[in-house]
């Protein structure tokens, strides 16, 4: 056990209060996202209350939702493969066989996340219209695999530089010749830190919305537009569809940072019992 | 027929030689221990050989096929490395047999091979367990069942010893001479410990700055050392290295210095028209002597006393140069005691001032 100290209190008390100002305002959310509007536009605020599921009801039930879900699982679940497929096998060429212009490369792939996003979605929605594939899931598959890839790269790197080399020149010793190495040590070996970074991808461009705004209109809309939306559903603002709306919106990053975090705790645990 | 041949190796990095034209033949079933201080191109000769460094110039044969630019499973190399490099996400099992897969090796024999090699090394308890949760002996036995499971015409150890414990070195080390023993497996051990080197080694070859300083059996180049480097480099307590003055008086040399004075015959060295040379003498063959009206042998005061058990091992001042001797613990020397030693001329080592060459002579 720690030793008792005020030192450590005051850290413990400050943590706590951080901890109570993230997760208030999502618990009010939560809360008021069951109540109906009478419940929430009161002055004072209401604990007690008749729970509904009218809100959740409403917005499941519109056909403008369900297409969100599925644009945003197709066109996020696609552009973190395509990142992944593509951005794996990048990253561990730039960290295992270093070459002229590997920083070179590397800084460009960042350079690619420096530019705000509403200085290409102009420029990218006047291509795609001129492609003929404005508002379509492939042009927003495209745009969102370049952020996941370069998200992808730039998080894998360190993780495969992680590897130890003797491991992976033991495999080469054994017989096996380069993919070989790559699929059957060097990716098993990193996989946990890769899973973090492929869920933080999944996570950046499943809250996209300045880019989605621009690049679609009605048949490739994602959730976070689609949600948007409901708020501009009449003059009286409806606070309870919104807080549903908000709830279900969470819930699949939230669902990768647990993937996530359970990675990291398994990760963790094995370094202490090594210890 | 040579298991290994080494002719003219080079290695580059860029504009910078690391080693220059390294020629060793290795015989069947011979032990070949590199050594040398960290830096002098060891390690990256064996990972020449292994194939996991490119080979900048010459030609490396092993068992009659060149093998410069085949990749490193082909050339029928196994390797133990100094952290182990076992996988860390497989068993012990997995590990050991992950080479064997990829010969498209049929599981049942794969099972039957481990499992006598298992035995051999009595990893039998472990096969299930995951590296990590082996101790350091125990994943560098798992690391050596890798390498001798596919039995290689070659074993390359890279300082596989290094990252244990004194004790488990020495038991591992007599393992490893063990192993070759029954296996009879050629073998390239590359450490920095000359003890390991000596203790397991057919032939040692002494390297510095990418250069052969000497190749011998541990004998050779205990008893005659080819440079002033080997002879300071090999043995412990290092031998005493000393510039001296040569006077030729016909029939014999005397060689003399403020730490003492020695005869030598006109034979065994090369001393004509020499005035200087280094002088030689390990501290074992020091033997203790009463001072003599010749006014040959080393004289100094004692320093330091470092009680070795069932030896002594003396520091002298001996005017003004520093020299060890090996003494019987039961001499007791006390510090400031004057102390006379003589040596033997067939203990005696010379080499020239400059260059550092040895000048004992050929032998006829």
């Amino acid at each position: 056990m720690k030793k008792f100290s005020l030192g450590n209190l005051l850290v413990q008390l400050f943590l706590g209060l951080v901890a109570i100002s993230a997760v208030v305002p999502v618990l009010w959310t939560l809360i008021n996202s069951f109540k109906y509007r009478v419940d929430i536009v009161t002055d004072t605020p209401k604990f007690f209350f008749t729970p509904t599921l009218d809100n959740y009801i409403y917005i499941l039930g519109r056909e403008s939702l369900v297409g969100g879900v599925v644009n945003s699982l197709t066109i996020v679940g696609t552009s973190v493969l395509v990142g992944a497929l593509l951005g794996l096998p990048a990253a561990y060429a730039l960290a295992r066989y270093p070459m002229r212009w590997a920083k070179d490369i590397e800084f460009f792939v960042l350079s690619i996340r420096f530019l705000p996003p509403v200085a290409v979605a102009i420029p990218l929605m006047v291509i795609w219209l001129g492609m003929d594939m404005y508002d379509t899931r492939t042009s927003l598959i495209v745009t969102y695999t370049l952020l996941t890839l370069a998200t992808t790269i730039w998080l894998s790197i360190p993780a495969f530089k992680a590897v130890p080399p003797e491991v992976e020149e033991a495999a080469f010793v054994d017989g096996y010749g380069p993919y070989a190495v790559f699929f059957k040590v060097a990716l098993p070996i990193a996989i946990k830190s890769l899973v973090g970074a492929l869920a933080f991808s999944f996570v950046l461009v499943w809250n996209e919305f300045l880019i989605a705004l621009m690049l679609t209109t009605s048949d490739a809309k994602t959730l976070p537009i689609v949600a948007s939306e409901l708020s501009q559903l009449g003059r009286d603002v409806p606070w309870g569809i919104l807080n549903a709306s908000v709830i279900l919106l969470s819930l699949p990053p939230m669902l990768m940072i647990g993937i996530l975090s359970k990675f990291l705790n398994s990760a963790l645990k094995k370094k202490r019992d090594q210890e | 027929m040579s298991a290994i041949v080494c002719n003219k190796i080079v290695k580059m990095y860029g504009e910078v030689q690391v080693v220059h034209n390294f020629n060793l033949d290795v015989a069947e079933n011979e032990f070949v221990v590199f050594l040398g201080p960290s830096g002098c191109g060891k390690s990256t000769i064996l990972r020449m050989i292994a194939g996991l460094e490119e080979i900048s110039g010459g030609e490396l044969v092993i068992g009659g096929t060149v093998c410069n630019d085949l990749p490193p499973g082909d050339r029928g190399i196994a390797m133990v490395f100094q952290n182990y490099a076992l996988y860390p996400h497989m068993s012990v099992y997995d590990n050991v047999a992950f080479g064997l897969r990829r010969l498209k090796i049929s599981e049942e024999e794969i099972k039957r091979r481990i499992a006598d090699v298992a035995g051999t090394l009595g990893l039998n308890p472990y096969l299930q367990r995951k590296p990590t949760e082996l101790s350091g002996g125990q994943q560098q036995r798992v690391a050596i069942a890798r390498a001798m499971i596919k039995t290689p015409k070659v074993f390359l150890f890279d300082e596989p010893l290094s990252n244990l414990d004194a004790k488990l070195r020495n038991h591992m080390r007599i393992e490893i001479a063990r192993l070759h023993q029954n296996l009879k497996t050629t073998t390239i051990y590359v450490t920095h410990d000359q003890h390991e080197a000596m203790t397991l080694a057919d032939r040692i070859v002494l390297l510095k700055d990418g250069l052969i300083e000497q190749i011998g059996t541990p004998r050779e180049i205990f008893e005659r050392p080819r440079t002033k480097y080997v002879a300071g480099f090999i043995g412990t307590p290092p031998m005493n290295l000393m510039d001296m003055a040569v006077k030729d008086r016909d029939d014999h040399f005397e060689i003399s210095g403020p730490s003492g004075m020695v005869t030598v015959s006109a034979h065994r060295f090369d001393l004509r028209g020499r005035d200087r040379v280094t002088l030689g003498v390990r501290p074992s063959h020091m033997s203790l002597s009463a001072p003599n009206e010749k006014g040959t042998g080393f004289n100094g005061n004692v320093e330091l006393v470092e009680y070795l058990g069932n030896e002594v091992l003396v520091n002298l001042d001996c005017g003004g140069i520093e020299m060890g001797a090996m003494v019987p613990s039961n001499v007791a020397p006390q510090l400031q005691d004057r102390m006379t030693f003589s040596v033997q001329e067939e203990h005696l080592h010379m080499f020239d001032i400059s260059t550092g060459q040895t000048l004992v002579k050929a032998r006829a």
